[in-house]
């Protein structure tokens, strides 16, 4: 069974890119949501396996969609996606209680591995 | 990565980008406050230091950074308070608009302006903090 994961970031080129690098790993990319809210709506309706969170968006930040999202499922399964310099907000999203977190720049094989590692956590 | 299909894609996108910040400039002309146009230019400018990242436009993306880490000092203080910041916005938005029409032309990004960089770096602001590579760690009970 493929990992189902939603994509969330508002740049079609980033959740373009996560979806060419994961795909051919065994991921399925079920949804994308290009706003923090609509990842919200996204993740209740799809209830994929894993979700990559980009921090910075529109309508809503990634922490506070991270918040929402473990109120509706706390097994949630959450990987922030952030760049260089925003290791206080990483911290903040992990304390929110995201999974873990991929690095802007992406390194396709940190990604995959970072992916796998949260997929297989307990629910 | 089809580096053609993802370079005519970051200039489509930073293309839209750099449209949506001139109009976000203009409401901040108007009223430096404009704390809305505030947020959409630092998440767009954000936006534009990732794709250009992930392509090795490095030049771009650390125009970008030094600019995102400017913004990210007004919003933390309310808005643009300096006379002249509004100014340094377009300008910005200027030297990012002919680097991605290089990128465009060329396939590269040149340098900045560097009277960008010192601007942007002047009137007291620290400089950006440098990428560091500390790794955070998951905090107790994080999934």
């Amino acid at each position: 069974m493929p990992v189902r994961v939603l994509v969330a970031d508002d740049a079609r080129f980033m959740r373009q890119l996560i979806r060419e690098i994961i795909e051919p790993e065994g991921f399925e990319v079920v949804g994308e949501a290009a706003d923090g809210r609509s990842v919200v709506e996204e993740f209740a309706k799809l209830r994929p396996d894993v979700v990559t969170m980009d921090i910075v968006m529109p309508k809503r930040s990634g922490i506070d969609a991270v918040r929402e999202i473990l109120a509706l499922d706390p097994g949630a399964r959450i990987a922030m996606v952030s760049a260089l310099g925003q290791e206080a907000l990483v911290m903040e999203a992990l304390q929110a209680g995201a999974s873990d977190y991929i690095v802007k720049p992406f390194k396709p094989e940190a990604v995959i591995a970072t992916l796998r590692k949260v997929a297989e956590k307990e629910r | 990565m089809d580096p053609v299909k993802y370079r005519n894609l970051f200039l489509e996108e930073a293309t839209e980008h750099l449209g949506e910040i001139g109009r976000a400039l203009l409401e901040l002309e108007k009223d430096p406050r404009a704390g809305e146009a505030l947020d959409l230019v630092f998440r767009l400018v954000h936006s534009l230091k990732g794709m250009a990242a992930s392509l090795g436009y490095d030049a771009l993306s650390d125009l970008a950074h030094r600019l995102e880490d400017r913004l990210g000092r007004w919003r933390a203080g309310g808005g643009i308070d300096e006379a002249g910041g509004v100014t340094l916005l377009f300008r910005c938005l200027e030297g990012l608009e002919v680097m991605v029409a290089a990128v465009r032309e060329t396939g590269a990004a040149p340098p900045p302006a560097p009277e960008l960089v010192a601007a942007l770096a002047a009137a007291g602001a620290p400089e950006p903090e440098p990428a560091k590579k500390v790794r955070p760690q998951p905090a107790r009970g994080a999934r």
